[in-house]
């Protein structure tokens, strides 16, 4: 018997000890290996689509071939995972060479990264379009290497609309107007689709609170609870209040709810340029069509946002490898077909005018020059973009506009 | 002292394997809670207790706690009176009593990431086979169904419902295997008592289940308590932290908050409530002795 007690209390202490091994994050994987001859650079990317990490290969392969004294390994992980699996990496001393992410500000300030201008050549830096520029520096360094982008539209289900005898809206009234007819359809129809759920709130809440003239603040501050944001905030609660959107806007995610808009279910939603791909793919009988977004008065606007690359130093013997690989990488040939593979759109001035007859993404390309950004290069946007995720759908409850804005900027501050 | 030195190449595999994956990552943990860790993951020097006052001190910390203790109390006392009534059933012979234990095991088989996958689309308005069987035989007239896991409340029973799904057949086996050493005498004697099938149960049979019994709780408790896919995947679209518990808090600090600092925290704080209710529930019922 005393054995049985004392195997039930290893056993007690490994089970609970589970909590330390889930909450600690530890473990570095390895594959930093240096090879004998040459420079290893790694690379972790995020899965974009599921031909993410075949693109990848392909430029791999062809950077391998014009420089056989560089290997480089790659690693694809999903986005849910990939903050994850770079903090742990810098934790454990085992940063990528390179990075493909979103937020780099973090990284820059605590002095991990490259400068771009000292890994790319000076044509290379020389074909980034200067508003993705403006948007990957900090303090006037720039630290991102702007690398694919998105815009938002608006995207119709003109079916619904002429069932329900309503108009493409251009202003937030108008859009109200539209969606609560669409809504009157009955049979499960939704208006308009607002997801503020975890997946991408901050999102849909720039949508709104930028098209009322607010902005989350700059690179200096970071501003939520303002009267200019509180207008956005107050209008998605009246359109959930008066039903005109879909039940539980609060804790509906983005992709799901995109998924029903594809099906037909939904007159209007916020998408992106895969999204047209999306369409094509799963229900080509769609009948839609892609629109600004509407504003508080009509302004066009548009979300940007774009993801970065970043060479991190490491032990700084690599620089000549990276510049080598970026300024393969961002040749024509080698960038445009990838941007185009993943259905996103390019940061470079040369691709962008390669695509412009490109019919899906030219309503996207267009509202790139009235595209604002994240302030992302601010290091509490990590902060606000979580507090974000967590609180904003809270707007689909009880609690009032003003509280939710208040309680984001609270934990904002606290950093 | 000399005897100790002569077992070391015996026991050193095992105490070297624990040292690794028990008594290293718990020390990591205390070391990580006491730092002030960045973003990136970069390490700026010792804080003290400071991240313990953040944890306890955030507004959600002690509902969130308390949703904890339900989560664990509900959980483990449906999943013990569900599997005694069902030990007892598989008990009895009756034809294809094989299969139907067989079938109880599937459950413990299946990946919990995906049984909890399969009811949270089940309950998914618009497409959900559940909503649309709720609404086919009328229960629900919003033609899309009910957001069952975009509310808090709904979302939590849905999750203790799964729970409790996953660990039953553990707890059924465990509880099935203490049936099996009640003497069938005992039993008898009762009966020829004139003892009632109800008062039998009660007085005789469970009596001598005691030990099956509190092994089967004592590892449910742990196991509950630190389980995070099911909360995850049924409240994980839910905005707040309404339907939270330590372990999915720990999650979004350390996911969506970046903070692996306050994260370890936590994960002691909620470490010690574990050790600390193994100890009160092993001084209470002493599961590990003789009836």
């Amino acid at each position: 018997m005393a054995q049985y007690k004392r195997l039930g209390g290893i056993m007690a202490i490994t089970l609970a000890a589970t909590t330390g091994l889930t909450a600690c994050g530890f473990g570095g994987s390895g594959g930093g290996e240096e090879s004998g001859d040459g420079t290893t650079l790694d690379l972790l990317v995020p899965s974009y689509s599921d031909a993410t990490q075949g693109l990848w290969n392909d430029v791999i392969a062809g950077f391998e071939e014009e420089n056989p004294d560089v290997q480089v390994n790659l690693q694809v992980e999903s986005w849910d995972n990939l903050e994850s699996v770079i903090a742990t990496r810098i934790q454990g001393g085992d940063a990528p060479d390179i990075y493909n992410g979103g937020p780099f500000a973090g990284f820059a300030e605590d002095e991990l990264l490259y400068p771009v201008d000292e890994v790319t050549s000076d044509e290379t830096y020389a074909s980034f379009q200067p508003s993705f520029l403006d948007n990957a520096q900090v303090d006037g360094t720039t630290y991102g290497l702007p690398w694919i982008a998105s815009s938002r539209a608006l995207f119709v289900n003109d079916a619904l609309l002429e069932e329900a005898g309503a108009e493409v809206p251009a202003t937030w009234d108008e859009l109200l107007e539209s969606a609560k007819k669409v809504s009157e359809l009955g049979g499960g129809v939704a208006g308009y689709g607002m997801p503020l759920g975890s997946e991408e709130a901050q999102a849909e809440a720039a949508v709104w609170l930028w098209g009322g003239g607010g902005s989350f603040g700059d690179a200096e501050a970071i501003t939520i609870d303002t009267p200019e944001n509180l207008e956005g905030a107050e209008f998605i609660k009246k359109m959930i209040d008066e039903g005109a959107t879909q039940a539980d806007a609060g804790a509906t995610d983005r992709s799901p709810l995109f998924d029903i808009f594809v099906q037909g279910k939904i007159g209007m939603q916020i998408g992106l340029p895969p999204s047209v791909g999306q369409i094509e793919s799963d229900n080509p009988d769609l009948e839609y069509s892609i629109h600004p977004i509407p504003t508080k008065d009509g302004e066009p606007f548009t979300l940007g946002v774009a993801d970065h690359l970043m060479a991190f130093k490491n032990d700084g013997d690599k620089q000549e490898a990276i510049t080598s690989f970026f300024d393969y990488l961002y040749t024509a040939d080698v960038y445009v077909p990838w941007v185009q593979a993943e259905g996103f759109l390019p940061t470079t001035l040369s691709a962008s005018e390669q695509l412009a007859d490109d019919e899906a993404l030219a309503p996207f390309l267009e509202g790139l020059p009235d595209a604002q950004f994240y302030p992302s290069t601010n290091p509490d946007w990590n902060a606000a973009d979580s507090a974000f995720k967590a609180l904003f759908g809270q707007l689909g409850g009880d609690k009032s506009a003003q509280d939710v804005l208040t309680e984001i900027q609270a934990r904002v501050d606290e950093g | 002292m000399k005897d100790l030195l002569k077992a070391l190449p015996w026991i050193g595999p095992a105490v070297a394997l624990i040292a690794a994956v028990v008594l290293f990552p718990i020390g990591l943990m205390l070391w990580n809670s006491t730092r002030d860790i960045t973003q990136s993951g970069l390490d700026d020097g010792g804080v003290g207790l400071a991240n313990f006052a953040a944890v306890v001190g955030f507004q959600y910390f002690w509902p969130i706690l308390g949703r904890t203790v339900v989560w664990v109390v509900v959980v483990v006392a449906c999943t013990l009176f569900g599997s005694l009534a069902l030990a007892a059933l598989l008990n009895k012979a009756f034809p294809g009593r094989r299969l139907v234990r067989m079938a109880v095991i599937v459950p413990w088989a299946a990946s919990v990431v995906m049984t909890t996958l399969v009811v949270h689309y089940g309950l998914e308005p618009y497409f959900g086979i559940i909503n649309s069987f709720l609404v086919d035989i009328g229960l629900i007239d919003t033609p899309e169904g009910y957001g069952w896991t975009r509310h808090a409340g709904t979302a939590f029973a849905w999750a203790m419902a799964v729970a409790v799904f996953v660990s039953l057949p553990f707890t059924t086996y465990t509880i099935l295997a203490g049936l099996q050493t009640v003497p069938g005498e005992t039993v008898e004697a009762a009966r020829i008592d004139g003892a009632s099938g109800v008062r039998t149960y009660f007085s005789v049979v469970l009596p001598q289940l005691r030990s099956a019994v509190s092994v089967a709780v004592l590892i449910n408790i742990i196991n509950v308590f630190n389980s995070l896919p099911i909360l995850r995947v049924m409240t994980g679209s839910i905005p707040g932290y309404d339907a939270d518990t330590v372990m999915t808090m720990i999650f979004k600090y350390m996911q969506n908050q970046r903070q692996i600092d306050l994260a370890s925290a936590l994960s002691v704080i909620a470490f010690l409530v574990v050790i600390g209710i193994v100890a009160i529930y092993v001084r209470v019922v002493r599961p590990l002795e003789e009836v």
